[in-house]
């Protein structure tokens, strides 16, 4: 037998940072990846430092408006605005984060698992995840915080908890609909003649070769995150205050819309700037990997 | 000579864009006569289908033709405007696609599409109704009238016969035939193929044939052009080709092609494959050539007439020696006496894969088992293939042995011990023992897995000790080399990726390995290549094999017995050389006269001796209404007995004695029973 000398095509090896790689990217997720990159920096930077601090009361004149001094404006009890959006913008980013990270543990497993084992227990987590989907998600958000009782109200932990709860059973599907697919394939076959469990399988064979519609999903939900964690804050079962959260920001100088309406938009130009930032970056990504993103399911 | 069509110095490239052009198809001239059958002939990705397509005028969006005229009757093709292509396509040129099931129409009845044909084109015939032609042009190709039928109602066959008389509804002059046979089985296949031959002597119209097949096209091209990385190698006439081929190239792939007459192949296969980033500037089939020297790596090589119509792409063709005269293939199996342990059996295996619910239960229904009382036995270190048609039960089969389809009856036993029905209450032990090849490699590799991981893995699955060493050893034997480890799949061809499939079942040293199809999606070189690592690892791991197979010839060069299947049932065991020289089981003749030889055969297919009889699946024998030597109802009433032969049994009704009489081509009849005409010349 004659040994087969061939050399395959050598991978591009990965380097730091190649500007022609960079150029090769499709538009839409050069300039989303920019403006997550100003987020990043922007939230850094306001942990560490911020002009004045964001519930330093009295920094100056209440209502004031914009000026070099406060160029968003000062609330109701004279707390520089600016600061509160600087000092906000770290806590949007790590709530949104975790908590897409949470649905995506927990939707993914549920997801690929129901996906490949399926039968009763594809049937019956499919009915559960339907019957969740089916309630909008601001009443699940809602209920489940009334539910965890006051004591637990404004931790950042039942905010992680409602956003993953009410992205789980959404990922759940896509992570579903990708192992049901992959589940054909033979090397799973190839799996299961080795007599490996659903685990085993799941974790090596179907999880890498579903990760590219997960990794879209999950860069997906991450966009909508800050507007349903946004929306609690401006109903007020988001963060407890003084800790300057986006959406309860808006909520508390909304009767200053008159008044002195700069102060809203600071942290509304944040919240969609972010927002915009994510979808574009997503709609590159799923672009560079050839998948869909499925908007809205 | 006046040609019908003319393709000149063609040129076409792919790509487009960032990555710039790829030339596919370089500098391709050829013609085709009025009446003429050319084929084209290569291996996947040479460029013949490329080629063809623009026989009718098309291209895909992003293939660009550089240079070149094709001119069919005095026109350029390749300068008509989209108009009067849609009038020449169709009309005067036309096409039948490789797969009938996607290519015709799923929603729209098959007389409604030939009607659309005729229709577009005007090309009904003066003084006849559309539906008259209709049923006219499918009595034309063998099929009764099934104009108001789907598609989905007939069978590959027959989708095949609808969209060839859907091709010759208008009289083209020129018939391009893109692989119109190779989803089929070997009958359908010849009965196509003899369709084709009939049609071109009754209608006139040439016909550009391509396909991988060579075979094939013995039995139906009068001239064949060579295609290898987008260049004609060789053209000449089918039997020259054969019997001398010139070409180094024409060598080796016919050199790859099994044979089923007793032979050794002829001088060696091609060795590796073809890949278009290593082309040289020179001749383009340098890398690969076993006669190459350093003046071949630069000079480009053209195709130069050499005799009578003859012409080849090489300038050393003259010095190449001539191939060996093929010598008779030694029996390897003396040793007959001393058998080895019988190490894996089934018995009364019945598979469905509907399982009956309770209302079947309550109202005592039963639908047949698909696969029903199969019994077959394998040896230690034996291989034995299981041959059928598609649709037998083959691969039901496998996957009932490897515990994928809990059986409805029956036992498996592994050396003696019997196997439990379903993979979860298998023992780890019995898992590894029976490994189990795929048919595709792209599938059965995961492919976001490194080559290390995919070997590794069922390694410390099943608690192996195995260094790196372990794994390069592996390799080596199946071909490859170390470095192929830090490889993915997709970096590998499909014979390597099919290498690595055999590594990963030989690496945990099963008792019996499992073939299901694995040389159906390779070339023919690859598959030579493949089958002959089989016979190597079978002589040097005494590794027991069950070689499912639609191929005679692949199956002739590796079993040791041959079991035939057909429609869920065993037909007959016997030993390879026993089943290709005596096949006795009509149904193993009607395979053999099937398949292909290298010569024009003149194949005629026998028709069934009783069609108006129908088999019931579970009742009669499977075979009846398509049996040549069928002897009455008592065929399609009563399951056939079991008879035993010298080595292996027989399921049939007609005596074994009787069936030794005749031999595949003559008939015998049946004292007493009354023969259809065709029938009664031998008696």
């Amino acid at each position: 037998m004659t040994t087969i000398t061939s050399d395959p095509p050598t991978r591009p090896v990965r380097r730091r940072f190649d500007v022609n790689r960079w150029r090769a990217t499709p538009g839409p997720f050069r300039v989303g990846a920019a403006i997550l990159l100003a987020h990043l920096l922007f939230a850094i930077v306001g942990v560490f430092w911020t002009p004045y601090g964001f519930a330093e009361m009295g920094a100056g004149l209440p209502l004031s408006g914009a000026s070099w001094q406060h160029p968003m404006g000062l609330d109701q009890i004279g707390r520089d605005v600016f600061s509160r959006f600087m000092y906000g913008a770290h806590i949007v980013l790590l709530l949104s984060f975790t908590g897409t990270m949470l649905g995506m543990v927990a939707g993914t497993t549920l997801g690929l698992l129901s996906g490949y084992i399926g039968g009763w227990f594809d049937e019956i987590t499919q009915r559960l995840v339907e019957a969740m989907i089916s309630i909008p998600f601001l009443a699940l958000a809602l209920v489940t915080i009334i539910a965890a009782g006051p004591a637990l109200a404004g931790e950042p932990v039942l905010i992680v908890f409602v956003v993953g709860l009410v992205y789980a059973p959404r990922i759940a599907r896509i992570a579903r609909a990708a192992a049901m697919e992959i589940a054909t394939r033979e090397y799973v076959a190839a799996a299961e003649l080795r007599g490996e469990g659903a685990w085993s399988i799941v974790l090596r064979e179907v999880l890498p070769n579903a990760a590219n519609i997960l990794l879209v999903e999950f860069s997906l939900r991450l966009s909508y995150a800050p507007i349903l964690i946004g929306a609690l804050g401006f109903l007020g079962f988001g963060i407890r205050p003084p800790t300057p959260e986006w959406g309860l920001m808006i909520s508390e100088n909304r009767n200053l819309l008159i008044a002195s309406p700069v102060t809203v938009f600071g942290p509304g130009f944040g919240l969609a700037s972010l927002v915009i930032g994510f979808n574009l970056f997503t709609d590159g990504l799923s672009r560079m990997l050839g998948q869909r993103s499925v908007v809205g399911s | 000579m006046k040609r019908l069509i003319e393709v000149r110095n063609l040129n076409i490239a792919y790509g487009g864009g960032l990555s710039g052009w790829t030339n596919v198809v370089q500098d391709v001239s050829f013609g085709i006569a009025r009446g003429e059958a050319f084929g084209l002939v290569g291996e996947s990705g040479c460029g013949k289908s490329t080629v063809a397509y623009r026989l009718l005028g098309y291209g895909t969006i992003n293939s660009l033709v550089q240079t070149g005229e094709v001119s069919f009757n005095g026109t350029d093709l390749l300068k008509l405007d989209a108009a009067s292509l849609t009038r020449l396509r169709g009309d005067s040129i036309a096409l039948v696609p490789q797969n009938p099931t996607t290519s015709l129409s799923p929603g729209m009845r098959v007389g409604t599409q030939i009607r659309e044909m005729i229709a577009t084109h005007r090309a009904l015939p003066d003084g006849m109704t559309m539906k008259h032609r209709i049923a006219e042009l499918l009595a034309l190709v063998g099929l009764p009238d099934v104009s108001h039928r789907y598609p989905h109602e007939l069978s590959g066959g027959q989708q095949q016969r609808a969209a060839i008389a859907m091709a010759v509804s208008c009289n083209p002059d020129l018939l391009v035939l893109d692989e119109p046979t190779t989803g089929l089985d070997v009958t359908t296949q010849r009965q196509i193929v003899q369709l084709l031959c009939d049609l071109r002597s009754r209608i006139g119209m040439a016909m550009l044939y391509v396909t991988h097949d060579l075979a094939l096209l013995a039995q139906i091209a009068d001239r064949v052009g060579v295609m290898y990385a987008g260049q004609l190698v060789e053209i000449a006439a089918c039997d020259k080709l054969l019997s001398a081929p010139a070409h180094p190239y024409s060598r080796g792939l016919i050199a790859s092609i099994p044979t089923m007459d007793g032979t050794a192949r002829q001088g060696s296969g091609l060795r590796g494959v073809l890949r278009r980033d290593q082309i040289s500037t020179g001749c383009k089939f340098e890398p690969r050539c076993d006669f190459a020297n350093p003046a071949c790596r630069t000079t480009p090589q053209v195709l130069e007439p050499i005799a009578d119509a003859r012409s080849v792409a090489c300038m050393r063709w003259r010095e190449i020696p001539a191939p060996q005269t093929p010598a008779a293939l030694a029996g390897d199996d003396a040793d007959a006496t001393a058998r080895p342990e019988r190490l894996f059996a089934i018995a009364g295996l019945n598979l469905s894969y509907r399982k009956p619910n309770v209302f079947d239960k309550l109202l005592g229904r039963a639908t047949p088992p698909v696969v029903r009382d199969i019994g077959l036995d394998l040896r230690a270190g034996e291989v034995v293939a299981l041959v059928g048609e598609s649709g037998s039960g083959k691969s039901t089969i496998a996957r009932a042995i490897s515990g994928r389809l809990p059986p409805l009856a029956g036992q498996i036993d592994l050396d003696g011990a019997p196997l439990a029905s379903t993979l979860k209450n298998r023992s780890v032990e019995q898992l590894r023992q029976i490994q189990y090849i795929f048919q595709n490699p792209d599938a059965s590799l995961n492919p976001r897995h490194r080559i290390r991981t995919i070997l590794g893995r069922p390694l410390r699955h099943f608690g192996i000790e195995a260094d790196e060493k372990a794994l390069e050893a592996v390799l080596e034997n199946v071909g490859l080399h170390a470095g192929y480890l830090d490889r993915f799949p997709e970096q590998l061809s499909g014979g390597e990726r099919q290498r690595i499939a055999i590594a990963r079942a030989l690496l945990v040293r099963p008792k019996l390995l499992i073939c299901d199809e694995i040389l159906s999606a390779l070339d023919v070189s690859v598959q030579a290549r493949i089958v002959e690592l089989l016979r190597s690892l079978k002589e040097k791991h005494a590794v027991a094999m069950l070689f499912i197979s639609h191929d005679l010839a692949v199956v002739q060069q590796l079993a040791d017995r041959v079991a035939v299947l057909y429609r869920g049932e065993l037909m007959q065991t016997s030993d390879t050389a026993t089943l290709l020289t005596t096949p006795l089981h009509p149904y193993t003749e009607m395979l053999l006269e099937a398949a292909p030889s290298l010569r024009k055969d003149d194949y005629v297919s026998r028709p069934p001796a009783m069609p108006a009889s129908k088999a019931m699946p579970g009742i009669g024998c499977p075979l009846a209404g398509r049996c040549p030597r069928q002897i009455g109802d008592i065929c399609a009433d009563t399951p056939p007995p079991v008879q035993v032969t010298d080595n292996g049994l027989i399921r049939c009704h007609i005596p074994v004695n009787e069936l030794t009489g005749t031999i595949a081509g003559s008939t015998g009849g049946i004292a007493g029973m009354p023969m259809p005409p065709a029938f009664a010349g031998s008696d």
